[in-house]
């Protein structure tokens, strides 16, 4: 049953302890953990949001842009995260050029900061500024998890100014029966939590992602990290993830408010209900193009939360990608690189070439676009 | 369930003392648990700090030495525990270490957050007691099959996939749901509030 002995556990321990007193060592000759490797430049820049062009990497770029809205409750650099790793990069590669949103990190001063403010006011004006600077009458929108329900928001608000939208891991029906995150904070009351404590700070979020799997995520994780402790590499991508993980923005309050609310606990976006500045979010009026990518392991939004997106939006042109990962694993996996950036490029391509030509396309369902 | 030829103290490794000191140790958890609830009481009664702490460490040290005639404790172990208290007593005392509490201890409200925090711990304690029987029941399962753990990380990788799988099923319990969001509830409630719902 457990064939241990005291000599072995012995020399186990001090195998491990040599480990980690090795790994001090390159753990200080390691330097800075850096992360957002792709060089951009600042285009736009409101309070604290900024919005960055990437430098193309080939010269024939795709003539529509693609806006990049990553979520609220973690850095965008995850997109970017190391040469290797890198969806950014990817889209670069083929031929995609990218700009994306760098929300900065809410303080004090955003605390009335409402999702109409990041809907119609900062979405709005980096669209805008993509729109008016190309002298375009529509860009490419791209939605990252939250990002990308701000982002259905955004499209089905101002349908005339998006010309094609990817959403990536994002939930649309916040009940579907295996979704953790809303079972947890479905008894939560929201109006207390924001008016206790003003702004929601980044590692209150943080805990609760932490808690949906404790013994891995704040134990065995660390443990294991002793194996690799010699390699200052392998060390080095872990603690880009790590440094990653635990950089999390504070939320401001009432966004947060709206989010929490009218998102995860009453599931309005589905039902059509969600109120962005006094105006109803209808997501049959997202009649653009629409390539919806979920991730089949996904713990955060389960994939049923994400293809709810076919049931109820106004698109004649839905298609989607299924990566076979996780919600993390969709941007840094290997196999993510080869597979998502180039299938999305393709996707948008096909799409620009569908406009030029004028053709109208049946509403259809692909798997892999 | 011993095995005679790989589980027993002569092969070096007892499965079964090693299940019983794990849920020994659950079982202590409790009884500090339930030292800690007496303390709040004490703090309730008691306006001297030191003389509170004081009544605490000694509740504590008899909860240790009742704890220690269990004969699944190690009577040595639960000696060590005593000294390692005595320190702890003598450092909170020579430190005047406060107790971080959001509001008057008295209130109603923190009195109501204690009370859903045990409910809480209750759940946690009950989810750690299956893992314990859910890894006896795959010690059985490979015993059966022939398969043996032969090193430490083997070992402590299987008591992680036994604690996330209950505390997982805890999780995404009905029960569960209502208790973590009544407890942060219970929890905001002691804090003064910034500002009135807009």
């Amino acid at each position: 049953m457990i064939n241990l002995g005291p000599d072995q556990i012995t020399a186990e321990l001090r195998t491990f302890a040599d480990r980690l007193a090795q790994g001090a060592k390159t753990l200080g000759d390691l330097g800075e953990i850096e992360t957002g490797v792709s060089p951009r430049d600042p285009v736009y820049q409101e309070d604290k949001l900024t919005l960055y062009r990437y430098q193309p990497r080939v010269t024939e770029l795709h003539p529509i842009p693609l806006l990049i809205v990553y979520a609220l409750v973690n850095r965008p650099y995850m997109m970017d995260l190391q040469e290797d790793r890198s969806l950014i990069r990817g889209l670069l590669d083929a031929g995609v050029d990218v700009y994306l949103i760098d929300w900065g990190y809410a303080d004090a001063a955003d605390r009335q900061l409402s999702l109409a403010d990041y809907v119609h006011r900062y979405i709005g004006h980096c669209v805008d500024h993509l729109r008016e600077s190309r002298q375009l009458a529509a860009i490419n929108l791209l939605g990252v998890c939250q990002g990308g329900a701000l982002s259905l928001c955004f499209a089905a608000l101002y349908p005339e100014k998006i010309r094609n939208l990817v959403t990536m891991v994002t939930p649309v029906d916040f009940h579907t029966p295996d979704n953790l995150l809303t079972h947890l904070i479905r008894h939560i009351d929201i109006d207390l939590l924001v008016d206790t404590l003003g702004n929601v700070p980044g590692q209150v979020l943080n805990f609760a992602f932490l808690s949906l799997s404790p013994f891995r995520l704040a134990g065995q994780k660390y443990v294991d990290v002793v194996d690799i402790l010699d390699d200052a590499r392998a060390l080095k991508n872990f603690l880009r993830m790590e440094k990653w993980i635990f950089d999390s923005p504070d939320q401001a309050g009432e966004a947060f408010r709206q989010f929490a609310k009218d998102f995860f606990q009453q599931n309005k976006l589905v039902k059509g209900e969600v109120m962005i500045g006094g105006q109803a979010v209808d997501l049959r009026k997202v009649v653009m193009p629409v390539l919806n990518v979920y991730a089949s392991q996904d713990h955060l939004v389960p994939p049923a939360a994400s293809k709810a997106l076919a049931g109820c939006c106004g698109s004649r042109d839905y298609s989607e990608l299924c990566f076979r990962g996780g919600h993390i694993g969709i941007y840094v996996s290997a196999r993510a690189q080869q597979e998502v950036p180039p299938a999305i490029a393709t996707w948008l391509l096909a799409r620009q070439e569908t406009s030029k030509k004028g053709r109208k396309t049946a509403k259809r369902r692909v798997r892999n676009p | 369930m011993a095995d005679s030829d790989d589980a027993s103290p002569a092969a070096g490794f007892d499965a079964e003392l090693l299940l019983k000191q794990a849920r020994a140790y659950l079982a202590f958890g409790a009884q500090i648990r339930q030292v800690a609830d007496r303390f709040q009481d004490s703090l309730q009664q008691e306006t001297d700090w030191n003389s509170a702490v004081r009544q605490q460490f000694e509740q504590f040290k008899d909860a240790i030495t009742q704890s220690s005639n269990d004969p699944g404790v190690n009577p040595e172990l639960a000696q060590l525990s005593t000294v390692m208290v005595d320190a702890w007593q003598q450092a909170a005392l020579a430190l005047q270490l406060p107790i971080a509490a959001p509001t008057d201890r008295n209130s109603v409200a923190w009195r109501a957050y204690q009370q859903t925090q045990h409910q809480y711990f209750d759940l946690l304690q009950q989810a750690a007691g299956q893992a314990l029987d859910l890894m006896e029941q795959r010690l059985r399962e490979r015993a059966i099959a022939g398969e043996t753990i032969s090193n430490l990380r083997e070992l402590y990788n299987l008591w992680v996939a036994c604690n996330e799988e209950t505390y997982g099923q805890m999780l995404r319990s009905a029960e569960y749901s209502a208790l973590s969001g009544r407890l942060l509830n219970a929890l905001l409630i002691c804090y003064p509030r910034r500002e009135t719902t807009t």
